[in-house]
């Protein structure tokens, strides 16, 4: 029979979900004065190449290993950091299904997933601890990624702890990642309307107050 | 989905190669030992070498079992995804049996995920 469908009331735009071309960055003051040449400034992307890079690791059942997502030859780094200050590298981490956590900490040994009471922190060798602050795979899905994070030059390490939990003999964790290389051109005097724009990037201590 | 047949052997027969980003999902098998020479038992094996981990420094080349059955000689037995649920290899699929037999003939379908 005859439909008559309504006009849609509203329509619902969802922005992409990685950093394009013409976007503007800002770091503000929050960032340590080592990094002067982004503290406080103002950045227009000027090119972006989204890079994909799938990683695997076979870990035992209840083991682990800590990826260090940081530059060098270390046998758990991934040298991912970018090797100029002109570079932001935007990073989408999203897992396949599989039985394990992920858990996170930067520097190397301060998870960022803490509440305020002193020993509520993750402590995979704590059988209720180890579930503080230990994400799921289904948190974060291959072909759906929620979890983002920024590098640049010099950044402390980031560390991913992946956990293999009881229950199975060996898992398979593969991690995919999708890094937003961005070049970055300060721009010297943003206006009013650049700073309400801009994607603010914070320093990760802001995470703990 | 893709499909490999291999004949029965007692050292254990490379069925899917391991690819890096994915597991290996067997969904079907069919084991013909209509002309097999006696009662046939098959394992699916999965093959692999783990990675460095916090507790293995040096990790070595492991093979566990994932699956076992037991074909009657002169039988055709057809093993579909639900009968294979569960069954999940990190490394390469391996088919292995406790004789070597070349009528007994094995077929994998099988999937990455």
């Amino acid at each position: 029979m005859l439909e008559l469908v309504p006009k849609p009331q509203f329509s619902v735009v969802i922005p992409p979900k990685l950093i394009q071309e013409g976007y503007l960055v800002h770091f503000p003051g929050d960032w340590p004065s080592t990094f002067t040449q982004i503290r406080e400034k103002y950045f227009r992307i000027q090119a972006t190449v989204p890079v994909p890079y799938d990683l695997s690791y076979i870990i035992p059942t209840l083991d682990y290993r800590d990826v260090d997502f940081s530059n060098g030859s270390g046998a758990f780094q991934e040298s991912i950091y970018p090797e100029k200050y002109e570079t932001l590298q935007e990073v989408l981490v999203g897992f396949k299904p599989g039985n394990f956590v992920s858990i996170w900490e930067i520097p190397a040994a301060r998870t960022i997933d803490n509440l305020e009471y002193a020993t509520m922190y993750n402590d995979i060798t704590d059988p209720s601890r180890l579930y503080l602050g230990a994400h799921q795979p289904k948190d974060s899905p291959y072909d759906d990624p929620r979890i983002k994070f920024y590098l640049i030059k010099d950044l402390a390490p980031l560390i991913m702890k992946l956990y293999v939990l009881a229950g199975v003999d060996f898992e398979k964790i593969v991690v995919g990642l999708t890094i937003n290389k961005c070049l970055m051109e300060e721009v010297s005097q943003p206006s009013d309307a650049d700073k309400l724009k801009a994607k603010v990037i914070r320093y990760y201590e802001y995470l703990r107050w | 989905m893709p499909s490999q047949i291999v004949t029965a052997h007692t050292t254990a027969v490379q069925a899917v190669a391991e690819r890096r980003n994915a597991v290996v999902i067997p969904t079907s098998m069919t084991i013909d030992n209509d002309a097999g020479a006696a009662d046939r038992t098959i394992w699916i094996q999965d093959s692999f070498t783990p990675s460095v981990s916090h507790g293995v420094a040096v990790p070595v080349a492991t093979v566990v079992d994932r699956y076992r059955v037991d074909v009657l000689m002169g039988d055709v037995m057809v093993l579909n995804a639900a009968d294979l649920e569960g069954v999940k290899c990190l490394g390469a699929l391996l088919i292995d049996a406790d004789a070597i037999d070349a009528d007994c003939h094995i077929t994998v379908g099988y999937k990455h995920e």
